[in-house]
């Protein structure tokens, strides 16, 4: 199978690897895996609480090409964007992006599960740190 | 495995080959794979990989019996043997050598039996996944991981340590801490693949018996066997890896 030229240039050179302090409040994480092929995929996200926009994004992804390549176009899709706006980012954009063949679907549902997984974990430390930061006043 | 003893003359009778079906060639009464009476290969008939071996839809099958059967039907089949007179049975020969393959490179492996078992339930792997994606969205929920997180983890943290080792192997530096903990989870792996496999054995005979049983247990089965084939590729991943670093 070959690979289209947007695909190569994002496995060979990776935007937004790494990874950010899994424990800060402005940080989201999500660990996704795909099952058919056994790979893994960490997607973390940084939130301006007050804004809700995405400031900066890292992945690391443990995959085929096609998984590194659309892990590292999601990144650099979600950021600038707000949650709401990276919620609404769906796998087919990416598939048209890098023109994945449809084998490698997959792939790219593994980048969309991730920044959903992330920003789901944000939304939830939102949630808790706000009891926590009304009591301490 | 009654069936079965009719391999010892060549002929498998098909569950669904019919009473009406005829020999091309003699216009008796065909088996399988060949006419019971003129010996000649027959055309294949639709059939899936169990009932080609004239075996029940059944997991726990014997496996040596299968090699056998394999074996002599793989002869027999031969297409050298066939089709001295006649191009159409030559051309039948190889399409029923070529079903033979597949059916028994697939009924032989644990997992590849399984998966088509599976796979004929009207279960793929893939679909499930695909779901839980499709829930997540509608919902605007996070996607239900099809395996335990804890798992994730797990493999997430064996890979950044294949990755460091590699780098480390590459520089020709390899720090023997880090080595002597791959091979120890090298161990851990492997020994979780048997725990897998043994675990798997256990469904099987649950399928197996699940005629007697109502279809919310073949469901609770089937459903395990999925679960345990999921988590299995992740683990399977990682042995192959770790094999790949290791052997640098
Ligand atoms: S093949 Fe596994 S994510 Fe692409």
């Amino acid at each position: 199978m070959s690979y289209s030229d947007k695909v190569i240039d994002h496995y060979n050179n990776p935007r937004n690897v790494g990874s950010m302090d899994k424990g800060s409040s402005e940080v989201g994480t999500g660990l996704v895996g795909a099952p058919e092929c056994g790979d893994v995929m960490k997607l973390q996200i940084k939130v301006n609480p007050q804004t809700s926009i995405i400031e900066d994004a890292k992945f690391k992804t443990f995959g085929c090409g096609s998984a590194i390549a659309s892990s590292s176009l999601a990144t650099e899709w979600v950021k600038g964007k707000t949650v709401e706006e990276a919620l609404a980012i769906k796998n087919t954009e990416i598939v048209k992006e890098l023109s994945l063949p449809p084998v490698k679907i997959h792939c790219s549902v593994l980048a969309e599960d991730a920044i959903r997984a992330a920003i789901h974990d944000w939304k939830k430390k939102q949630e808790t740190a706000k009891p926590v930061a009304v009591a301490a006043q | 495995m009654h069936m079965n003893d009719q391999f010892d003359t060549g002929m498998v009778v098909l569950a669904n080959s019919g009473p009406t079906s005829a020999c091309w060639s003699c216009g008796e009464m065909r088996a399988a794979h060949f006419c019971t009476s003129c010996g000649k290969v027959q055309p294949p008939a639709p059939a899936d990989h169990f009932s080609f071996f004239g075996l029940p839809r059944k997991l726990d099958l014997d496996v040596a019996r299968l090699e056998r059967d394999f074996y002599e039907l793989s002869r027999k089949l031969h297409p050298d043997l066939h089709g001295v007179t006649d191009t159409r049975e030559q051309e039948w020969s190889l399409e029923q050598t070529s079903k033979l393959n597949d059916a028994y490179r697939t009924l032989k492996d644990p997992i590849g039996r399984t998966r088509y078992l599976l796979s004929l339930e009207g279960v793929e792997l893939e679909e499930q996944s695909k779901a839980a994606t499709e829930k997540a969205r509608s919902t605007g929920q996070m996607k239900q991981q099809v395996v335990p997180p804890d798992l994730l983890e797990d493999v997430f943290e064996l890979n950044m340590q294949l990755e460091e080792l590699r780098v480390q192997k590459k520089m020709g530096e390899d720090d023997p801490a880090l080595l002597e903990e791959i091979g120890k989870q090298k161990l851990a792996l492997e020994a979780k693949q048997d725990v897998l496999l043994s675990e798997l054995k256990g469904y099987w005979e649950e399928w197996d018996s699940a005629a007697e049983i109502d279809d919310s247990g073949r469901t609770r089965v089937r459903d395990k066997m999925v679960d345990l084939l999921n988590r299995r590729n992740y683990i399977r991943n990682l042995v192959r890896d770790v094999n790949k670093v290791l052997e640098m």
